[in-house]
């Protein structure tokens, strides 16, 4: 799929499309046709080597019999492979998306607090900004080389409409503790893409990519927390439930505790 | 309190008020988690009488081999560390190094030893309960309590997948882990030390979950242990925060409500020291495996 020049990732295509069935946890599986029918599609037009190899995940559930219909005699191991899909470059741009809002907005925290606009602002609070802002810019480098690696663009955008929101949310930010309350709603939407993403992305890469920054969002998540006040793992299992769903979606922040 | 001479402050009631709002808002999640055990149950069911998957279980063992060759499982880290040589070290390398099981689905052992992993956790958390340094202090004993509450959610549904999928129930603790935590009983006498040991243990977990990722093929598996493995390593990111107010000497302001302004700025990043989670500790599946 490695192409002479750079292709721009058009995701608006997977925004309203969902597969059905895909995961029984996740509630609002908009990453389905990015992971699964895109890929599916792609691969009914490719049809090269790489295409019989994989049965992957995603395109199982997305395009062929579900587990429990395959006969065991036919049910052979799925077939990994190590190159992300169509698919999971289509997810993987709005991840690095995600990752380009998370930076930008933690930048704007480090500005606002820079200029005394959020008050005293303590020592362990400047350093988690900082921190996390860098960690962030690391998961949307890692997410750009992988689309730079299979010849498309490198995301430098942060979603639209999610990032509207957030900065209609930033403008009411008057200290340290409203600042924490919205990292920790974005970060709380980053862990659950992630996790809902799991379940999609086709290739042994890209789920260790994402496998490797969902923990990381979820320690964000506890530390800030704690810094509210709150117990800082409440929850027995993670869940998918305020997931991005890609443009086009309901822009709604979700409610924090 | 005694140890240490940690002292904390907690409004107990504020942090139960908090938990139980909290599990309310997921049970949500708990019922859709529970709703995937029908598929299971035709998977199960689909593979009874039948030998296991060869196909899977030959390129299980050939990634393994890579695996192992590059220091995967932890011995790299045993070896980066000097303790490959010492009699602990041998001890993992040998558990590590034993074959996987051909009898058993390679997805059914991950889940077997995922729980093997949960009940060990389960387990120390109980006796640091019984330690007076940590029973005595209201924080720490609702850290420890809440804790052990969720790894035993945990090896609940990674047992109802095993068992669905047509696989033994696991309800031993890990056979790699378990003497170790054994030996390390005698030394916790302070709450830094099982600090340390329960932070051993979740990050243990939490690489091995991370590492099933990979090879776990149903997207359902991927979620469910994706969904465990945020818990563990936010566990393992308290567990570090508390560790490093401990040894900071600064155990007053391991407190709900926080005193933000007095923590260190070290306080604000010594949770994630990493921008990846790597799997350097994981355990293999066969580990905990039971047929």
């Amino acid at each position: 799929m490695t192409t002479e020049q750079e292709e721009p990732i058009d995701v608006t295509t997977s925004i309203e499309e969902v597969t059905p069935g895909e995961s029984h946890l996740a509630r609002r599986g908009i990453f389905g046709v990015a992971a699964g029918g895109l890929a599916a599609a792609v691969f009914a037009m490719r049809g090269d080597g790489d295409n019989t190899e994989t049965v992957a995940a995603g395109g199982r559930a997305a395009g062929a019999a579900p587990a429990s219909r395959r006969s065991p005699a036919a049910a052979p191991a799925p077939r990994r492979r190590a190159a992300p899909t169509e698919g999971d470059l289509a997810i993987g741009a709005i991840a690095a998306s995600l990752e380009v809002l998370a930076v930008n907005t933690y930048g704007a925290a480090l500005d606002a607090a820079g200029s005394g606009a959020l008050g005293e602002v303590p020592p362990a609070v400047a350093e988690y900004v900082t921190v996390a802002k860098a960690q962030h810019e690391a998961h949307r480098d890692a997410w750009n080389g992988v689309l730079t690696a299979s010849g498309k663009e490198a995301v430098t955008w942060a979603p639209p409409d999610l990032e509207q929101t957030v900065n209609d949310q930033f403008a009411m930010v008057t200290d340290v503790a409203g600042a924490a309350q919205l990292a920790l709603t974005l970060e709380g939407i980053a862990a659950a893409t992630y996790l809902s993403v799991l379940s999609k992305l086709e290739s042994t890469d890209a789920i260790a990519l994402a496998g490797s920054i969902q923990p990381i969002d979820r320690q964000h998540m506890a530390i800030l927390t704690f810094a509210l006040g709150m117990y800082p793992v409440p929850d027995v299992f993670a869940s998918v439930d305020d997931a991005y769903t890609g443009p086009g979606a309901p822009t709604a922040m979700p409610e924090t505790r | 309190m005694k140890g240490n001479g940690l002292t904390m402050n907690i409004d107990k009631r504020a942090v139960d008020s908090l938990i139980e709002e909290s599990q309310d808002l997921q049970s949500d999640a708990l019922r859709e988690s529970y709703g995937s055990l029908e598929q299971l149950r035709d998977i199960g069911a689909s593979r009874k009488g039948k030998t296991p998957d060869q196909d899977s279980i030959r390129e299980y063992e050939l990634g393994r081999r890579k695996l192992l060759k590059a220091g995967g499982f932890g011995l790299g880290v045993l070896a980066s560390s000097g303790l490959i040589s010492t009699a602990w070290g041998q001890r993992v390398a040998a558990e590590v190094q034993r074959p996987i099981s051909k009898r058993v689905e390679v997805d059914v052992q991950i889940f077997q030893t995922a729980v093997s992993l949960e009940l060990l956790a389960i387990a120390t958390y109980a006796a640091a309960l019984e330690l007076d340094f940590i029973s005595g202090n209201d924080v720490i004993r609702t850290f420890a309590e809440t804790t052990a509450m969720q790894h035993t959610e945990h090896a609940a549904a990674f047992n109802a997948q095993a068992v669905e999928l047509g696989g033994a129930s696991q309800q031993m603790t890990n056979p790699k882990y378990t003497p170790i935590v054994e030996d390390a009983k005698p030394t916790l006498t302070d709450a830094l030390a099982v600090v340390k040991l329960a932070q051993t243990l979740e990050e243990v977990a939490a690489d091995t979950y991370l590492a099933n990722l990979t090879m776990l093929t149903d997207p359902n598996f991927r979620t469910l242990m994706a969904s465990v493995l945020g818990v563990e390593t936010q566990h393992l990111a308290t567990l570090r925060a508390v560790g490093a107010l401990l040894e900071g000497g600064v155990p007053e302001l391991i407190a709900i409500p926080t005193d933000l302004a007095a923590l260190p700025a070290a306080a604000g990043s010594v949770a994630f020291p990493e921008p990846f989670e790597k799997p350097n500790l994981a355990s293999p599946p066969e580990e905990g495996a039971v047929s």
